[in-house]
């Protein structure tokens, strides 16, 4: 996988380049946003980590002249900046992710692994997870290669956890997802779905974090 | 004197008795004087005409009124008298008015040389009775501004009252003012007189918001600044850890130092941001116990490390908040929660209505905070044993005083105690809850945040 740096404090850059080069990515690094955008046309990068606090443009801006060529290219946002609002900001501006200065280097993999399988899922429309695969564009789910039977929000909710695994999804999260703006949930309607998947997919598979969410670990 | 209402008052009334007496005093002189001539031209009249009717064969001593004497001399020889006068002239001989005493009392009196006769007539009257009628006078003249000053006074303390209206209206706008409430003053027209202190008391809040507003810039660039040294220096200790060449126990302190380095930071960063001014325009409709999800799951990763349990429970539960404020609040409890427990425990977190309050309960199976540091514990940079915590972990001491500060700007309180699980920590925190209607149908905000 080929990420493009973009940061312009040396520090972070160095430091940065050697701890992703150990987890097998290649790094090229940039400075600017002029540059940036350069280097995302001439090496097509697979994912764009892009400091907001750029000297010569701002991120945001970066950020919208990339949407506005390749709306499918991750971008990951890195920012010293920690507020809610700029966390929407850059969201609304079409980031995929938002990782806030200093952040663990854990984290930023983690992030990094959820963008590469979404990346993975899109190219192959597939998301493997342990036993389980699931079959975006087929809406299909397997386990140890047996095909397994899920009702229509059954597989939206494996399919949202499992675009996510690694992080705790809360039921507010899912709920959104499961169900339109306005539609009348049950309170136990989440529960129910998860009690069905576990029943076909092993008990262990999908973990309750009680009064939270659910979340399916990464690995 | 201290209130302009009285000094008003009392030097209105002093000014008003002032020239009321002066007035007066010019009227009794004036009336004193008017009265004088006249008495004085009746006196003469009264001396031409006893030289009239006066003959050789008038007796002496002729009854005479008691406010009245007269004498006739012919050369130095007291031809006639009346009783009350004595033998000696009343007055010297020659025309024009004199004071005589006789008779135990004082009298004004004539002289009048009869043309024909050639007689000296000399006629008194008595002076007290004189002033007597000019003291009636002024008394009567003088007795409505007497009995009419303390109604004055009392219309004056009204009219002052009513003109001193608007600069009490101005005093309860701002003392009615919260602490932070740098917003100009609303007072629509103000009178001329009031008009310069409101322009200069909202020129004076306009350069406190300015200076604010530059401060919290400070603080804002200060965290981008301190923010991405740090970052690269938890960067290098990783890579540092990874060096199969260092030594594991240097690298962990070191990972301890940076993570400190960071966590006080943002801490301090934390309590500029949680400057009262900052939030009262954003608050907007929170749901609480979603709120808590949120925080919970973001932080999971830090529990799932320790093997800790966290468990939420949760109900509906609306407030009236600031998204920031709220979730660095849960941010803290839930932090603390995670670093004073040990490793295995159990966290549980609570949300529930409880009456017109929104009961936020955050409780763990850690040590606990003994009962005698349970208000000190939410004081700046106060940790309990020092830097020698029993859970040996490091913290600035500035987590709970965000809390309770941050509490304190959503008009709530909050409290320690212990856990339902054996000796731990309990933090309760009530914030006022919203009306529960419209019970905002799940919140769409929050995917955004994914």
């Amino acid at each position: 996988m080929r990420i493009l740096l973009v940061e312009d404090d040396r520090s972070i850059t160095q430091a940065l380049e050697r701890a992703l080069r150990t987890q097998g990515y290649s790094v090229n690094t940039v400075a600017d946003g002029g540059s940036a955008l350069l280097a995302i046309e001439a090496d097509r990068p697979d994912f764009v980590v892009l400091d907001l606090g750029l000297p010569d443009m701002d991120g945001l801006d970066v950020l919208k002249t990339i949407r506005g060529r390749d709306v499918e290219l991750p971008v990951l946002l890195l920012t010293a900046r920690a507020g809610v609002d700029d966390k929407v900001a850059g969201l609304d501006c079409g980031a995929d992710d938002y990782l806030a200065k200093p952040f663990e280097m854990s984290e930023l993999f983690a992030r990094l692994r959820v963008m590469e399988r979404r990346l993975t899922t899109a190219r192959t429309a597939e998301i493997t997870i342990g036993a389980v695969t699931l079959d975006i564009n087929h809406n299909r789910v397997t386990v140890d290669g047996e095909a397994v039977e899920l009702a229509r929000r059954e597989f939206m909710l494996l399919k949202s956890l499992m675009e996510n695994a690694g992080r705790v999804q809360t039921r507010d999260t899912l709920e959104n997802r499961l169900y339109s703006w306005g539609e009348e949930v049950s309170s136990n309607a989440l529960e129910v779905h998860v009690h069905h998947l576990r029943k076909k997919l092993g008990a262990s598979f999908i973990k309750t974090v009680r009064g939270v969410g659910y979340r399916i670990d990464s690995a | 004197m201290n209130s302009i209402r009285v000094f008003l008052v009392v030097v209105i009334l002093a000014v008003i008795a002032l020239f009321s007496f002066l007035a007066a005093l010019r009227g009794y002189q004036s009336s004193m004087l008017e009265a004088e001539r006249l008495f004085d031209k009746q006196l003469l009249d009264t001396a031409r005409l006893i030289a009239n009717i006066h003959t050789e064969h008038t007796a002496r001593n002729i009854g005479s009124e008691a406010s009245l004497a007269f004498q006739v001399w012919r050369g130095d020889r007291l031809v006639a008298g009346s009783r009350n006068a004595p033998e000696r002239p009343i007055a010297p001989f020659g025309h024009g008015f004199d004071y005589a005493n006789f008779g135990g009392y004082r009298w004004r009196t004539a002289g009048y040389l009869d043309p024909g006769s050639g007689n000296w007539i000399l006629v008194a009257d008595r002076a007290d009775l004189r002033y007597a009628l000019a003291e009636n006078v002024i008394l009567e003249s003088l007795t409505p501004t007497l009995i009419g000053l303390p109604v004055v006074g009392v219309l004056i303390w009204f009219i002052v009252t009513g003109g001193l209206r608007p600069l009490r209206t101005l005093a309860r706008e701002l003392g009615a003012r919260q602490a932070d409430d740098l917003s100009p003053l609303a007072i629509a027209a103000p009178k001329k007189e009031l008009e310069q202190i409101v322009t200069s008391t909202n020129g004076l809040l306009q350069r406190l918001e300015t200076a604010l507003l530059r401060e919290r810039q400070f603080a804002s660039d200060a965290a981008h600044e301190l923010r991405t040294p740090i970052a690269a220096l938890k960067l290098e200790v990783y890579n540092l850890a990874r060096d199969p060449g260092t030594d594991a126990g240097l690298v962990r302190e070191l990972e301890r130092t940076v993570e400190r380095l960071g966590h006080i930071v943002e801490q301090i960063l934390d309590l500029y941001r949680s400057s009262p001014d900052r939030y009262n325009a954003a608050f907007e409709r929170l749901d609480l116990d979603g709120l808590a999800r949120e925080v919970v799951a973001e932080m999971f990763d830090a529990f799932e490390h320790k093997q800790q349990v966290i468990e939420l429970d949760g109900a509906p539960c609306p407030v009236l908040g600031d998204r920031f404020a709220l979730r660095t609040l849960l941010q803290n409890l839930l932090g603390n929660a995670n670093k004073y427990t040990p490793a295995g425990g159990r966290i549980l977190v609570s949300v529930a209505r409880n009456g017109d309050n929104a009961r936020l309960v955050v409780e763990d199976s850690g040590p606990g905070i003994p009962e005698d540091q349970r208000t000190t514990v939410f004081e700046r940079f106060y940790r309990i044993g020092r830097d020698r915590h029993p859970s040996g972990e490091t913290g600035c001491g500035l987590g709970l005083a965000i809390v309770k500060r941050l509490v304190e700007l959503h008009r709530g309180s909050i409290r320690v105690g212990s856990s339902r699980f054996a000796g731990g920590a309990a933090f309760t925190v009530s914030l006022p809850a919203a009306e529960a209607n419209a019970a905002a149908p799940r919140e769409r905000a929050t995917e955004r945040g994914r």
